[in-house]
């Protein structure tokens, strides 16, 4: 190594005593020389070592702006933080065990796994499910398409499962309608829809991961128009139909919805993207699903939303009990724009009006417009979408609902993920704001024993136990009535901020709340899953009601989702508060004031099983007495398995 | 005169050397490589060892974030098998019960990072449906974390660091994942 040290004094002893004179002027610019870059050394060694000081920096702490991952110290092991899943922003299904941080991981046993599994809402025999795709009614059979990984238990390798039935509840399975065989599905067999055109026969656009990763909307039809199975799928041989169009992102261009007929006889879709972080809907018109014009302007676009993913856009009465068909327009009709939120995994929906000359459509209230207003679901519910069923006449939607629980019980469960009951979807004539959900009257088929409950009276702060034998497939509607002396000598406070989600759940008590009933609960209640109404007043005295569903002690299990779902929902002059719910093992689907706020979640008890799970009202209010009448009834297995002998 | 020169030139060529094995980014004031990363890292919560995991592949200078996101993935499944390995080597001489336990579960958590948890954060991203990305890294997090929870009541945790920087780089991942949403 050079000499580093500047201070010594340079030697000039090997025949320079003649220089002396010499030296003596240039001495001090040496040492200046000498200095600098001595200096300019020792700061560059410096800066390697400081550089070079391992591979891997375990103290810093960097709170991102999420602000949802702690730092760690670097001693010990349990200043591991677990992990949000999904953006903190918006409530996570999937998302921190900060709940039962401090029990042991719960030892999942064969007994509570299989339990899981679901007797009546869909789901394929095994593996992974996500979005429902193409759902249609043809030549007698209820279709239903979906994103499936026939590998794993986990997203991945997604090809289209398909299952029919004729009621929407007994579903048969089917072969697989569409694999990954093209180079424009290479990547992925993603979201699509059906079509049905004027002389009955179907058409699907569906979209396509191509082999580069790039999302494109292909075309699809049945093999057969004869086969009322409609099992094999033929691929238009000149796909992609669409591809991403300038200024479009090649992985921000997906779910194509189903066509609808403008007033100058062209198909028209839509599909979602989005530009930076403002949602859109691109809207395009075609005669033949192979040619398409994108049109200049968006359907609608909402700055701030993100992603849209699976679009929807359907019209609905306002004046009629009945769904419509896709295409109708006119006096008496709003159009429903509805989007899945990529960011926060939710799905959103708008009521308000579509123009037709142009493509446009503008929400009633832009206050709750896409993606900042009302969801269909508060609870876990994702990529939904509608169709119109010719053979009911009433537009029906499918919800996936994915896991709440750790992937690895997944993993050793062998699937993830089911659907929602098929529901209803009509125009809240009563509210004008609100969509009603309702699941689909063939599920009364599978009622068995009913037990009838009339003017329970709930004491504040008390539980009652209902005495039916199972309670893990059932049926619950419930209406409960309030002293209306109660709610008008109640005090109004100031403290307008209550919400189900940032709440202390069915544990905090309040003047007017929470009552309701206890699911999936065992006799000692050491987990329970409440569904109820908390009421508010405010100092305006204007009363507000909110629907929720309280997992925080739903399961002792440490690594399942603990959190609280709900919302306001809307409740009229002299209406009493009504629930229905349906439980179905791992699934509680719960509807609010007849389907105006819904709550689905999933609940993993590891006691609250089998013969062990009961149901109990109960009042945790502290200024109200309420009283109960409800019915439940056993539900029946809808047997889903292979179509026999195909 | 010479000593000067030689000195000057002796100084100069030794700086140099320097320059060229530390890194070029601690002397580099511009330059969009670097940028990405970093930007990129201060939105993580483990910003050192974002940038020193990414900065080790090649690939990350003119890398754009869904590139970055593809090299984080692949240090996390070349760290996570790693580890596994490491377990299972461990597995094999240990004989208190108790460790051996904590051990088999860590195995079966890492054989879900492995065969599950990576995969589906590595088909998310380059498939273009980045949420699935979040999800499958954010749940190699907490598999990590539920392995290191099995060793609260041990004395020893043998692969602690290893086990902490799985964990720490899935969240890291699943960050920048978060970004292409």
């Amino acid at each position: 190594m050079a000499d580093i040290n500047p201070l010594l004094p340079v030697s000039s002893s090997d025949g320079s005593s003649n220089l002396t004179g010499q030296a003596t002027c240039r001495r001090p610019i040496k040492v200046v020389v000498s200095i600098f870059f001595g200096l300019l050394t020792v700061g560059l060694f410096a800066a390697l070592l400081i550089r070079n000081n391992g591979p891997v920096d375990y103290v810093d702490v960097h709170e991102n702006e999420r602000g949802s991952l702690a730092s760690t110290a670097f001693e010990k092991a349990e200043n591991l933080k677990p992990v949000s899943r999904g953006p903190a922003a918006g409530v996570s299904e999937k998302s921190n065990w900060a709940f039962g941080g401090d029990l042991p991981d719960y030892p999942w046993n064969n007994s509570m796994l299989s339990w899981q599994r679901t007797a009546f809402h869909f789901q394929p025999e095994k593996n992974w499910m996500n979005d429902p795709n193409g759902p249609l009614f043809y030549k007698g059979w209820y279709h239903f398409f979906y994103q499936y990984n026939p590998n794993a238990p986990v997203w991945g390798d997604i090809v289209w499962g398909h299952a029919v039935s004729k009621d929407l509840i007994h579903w048969l399975h089917l072969p697989l309608a569409m694999v990954a065989d093209q180079w424009y599905d290479k990547n992925g067999v993603w979201t699509g829809s059906a079509t049905i055109l004027h002389d009955g026969k179907i058409v699907m656009l569906y979209t396509g991961s191509t082999t580069e990763g790039v999302q494109v909307q292909n075309l699809a039809y049945p093999a057969d128009q004869n086969d009322p199975l409609l099992v094999h799928w033929v691929k238009y041989p000149r796909n992609p139909v669409l591809v991403p169009p300038p200024g479009i992102g090649p992985n921000d261009f997906r779910d194509p919805t189903t066509a609808w007929l403008t007033s100058e006889g062209k198909w028209r879709i839509t599909i979602g993207s989005k530009i930076n972080k403002t949602g859109i809907a691109l809207v395009y018109d075609t005669k033949d699903f192979i040619n398409y014009e994108m049109l200049d302007g968006l359907l609608h676009a909402v700055p701030g939303t993100g992603m849209w993913e699976c679009v929807d856009f359907f019209p609905v009465s306002e004046t009629e009990n009945n769904g419509l068909e896709t295409s109708i327009n006119g006096h008496g009709i709003k159009h429903v724009v509805k989007a899945s939120l990529d960011d926060d995994r939710h799905d959103y929906y708008a009521i308000g009006t579509y123009n037709d000359r142009n493509g446009t459509w503008i929400p009633d209230r832009p206050n709750i417009d896409v993606g900042i207003g009302l969801r269909y679901d508060y609870g876990i519910y994702y990529a939904a979408k509608t169709f119109y069923d010719q053979n009911k006449k009433r537009r029906v939607l499918w919800g996936w609902i994915g896991e709440s629980d750790s992937e690895a019980a997944d993993v050793k469960k062998g699937w993830a993920s089911v659907q929602s009951i098929p529901r209803t979807i009509l125009f809240d004539k009563k509210t004008g704001t609100h969509l009603l959900q309702w699941p689909v009257e063939e599920i009364d088929s599978l009622r068995l024993k009913s037990k009838e409950f009339n003017q329970v009276r709930i004491q504040a702060g008390s539980v009652v136990p209902l005495d039916i034998d199972s309670a893990t497939q059932l049926d619950i509607i419930a209406e409960f009535k309030i002293d209306s002396d109660a709610l008008d000598k109640a005090t109004g406070s100031s403290d307008a901020s209550f919400d189900c989600v940032t709440s202390g759940g069915a544990a905090e008590r309040g003047a007017l709340g929470p009552f309701g009933l206890l699911v999936l609960a065992d006799e000692r209640l050491s987990e329970q899953t409440p569904v109820y109404f908390y009421m508010t007043k405010g100092s305006d005295g204007n009363l507000k009601t909110f629907f929720c569903n309280d997992q925080s002690r739903s399961s002792k299990a440490s690594d399942v989702d603990k959190h609280i779902y709900g919302s306001l929902v809307p409740v009229l002059r002299g209406e009493n508060l009504s629930i229905r719910i349906l439980v179905d093992h791992s699934i509680i689907e719960s509807f609010g004031q007849g389907g105006r706020t819904v709550i689905t979640s999933r609940v993993y008890p590891t006691k609250a099983i089998h013969g062990a799970a009961k149901v109990f009202l109960f009042n945790n209010a502290t200024e109200l007495n309420v009283t109960a009448s409800l019915k439940t009834w056993q539900m029946n297995s809808a047997f889903i398995q292979p179509y026999p002998n195909l | 005169m010479n000593n000067t020169i030689s000195l000057t030139l002796l100084h100069l060529a030794f700086c140099f050397t320097l320059v060229s094995f530390t890194p070029i980014s601690a002397l580099e004031l511009h330059g969009t490589g670097a940028n990405m990363v970093e930007t990129t890292c201060q939105k993580t919560p483990f910003y050192n060892l974002c940038v020193s995991a990414l900065k080790s592949d090649p690939r990350s200078s003119g890398a754009d974030v869904a590139g970055l996101a593809q090299i984080g993935t692949d240090k996390l499944k070349a760290k996570a098998t790693a580890t596994l390995r490491q377990i299972t080597a461990l597995l094999k001489v240990a004989k208190d019960p108790k460790l051996k336990m904590a051990l088999r579960d860590c195995a079966d958590y890492y054989n879900a990072i492995v065969k599950y948890d990576i995969p589906v954060a590595v088909e998310a991203v380059t498939k273009g449906d980045p949420k699935f990305g979040v999800e499958g890294a954010t749940d190699a997090a907490n598999e990590a974390y539920a392995c290191g929870r099995g060793f609260k009541n041990q004395p020893k945790f043998p692969i602690y660091a290893s086990n902490k920087v799985v964990h720490d780089l899935s969240a890291v991942v699943a960050s920048i994942v978060q970004l292409l949403l």
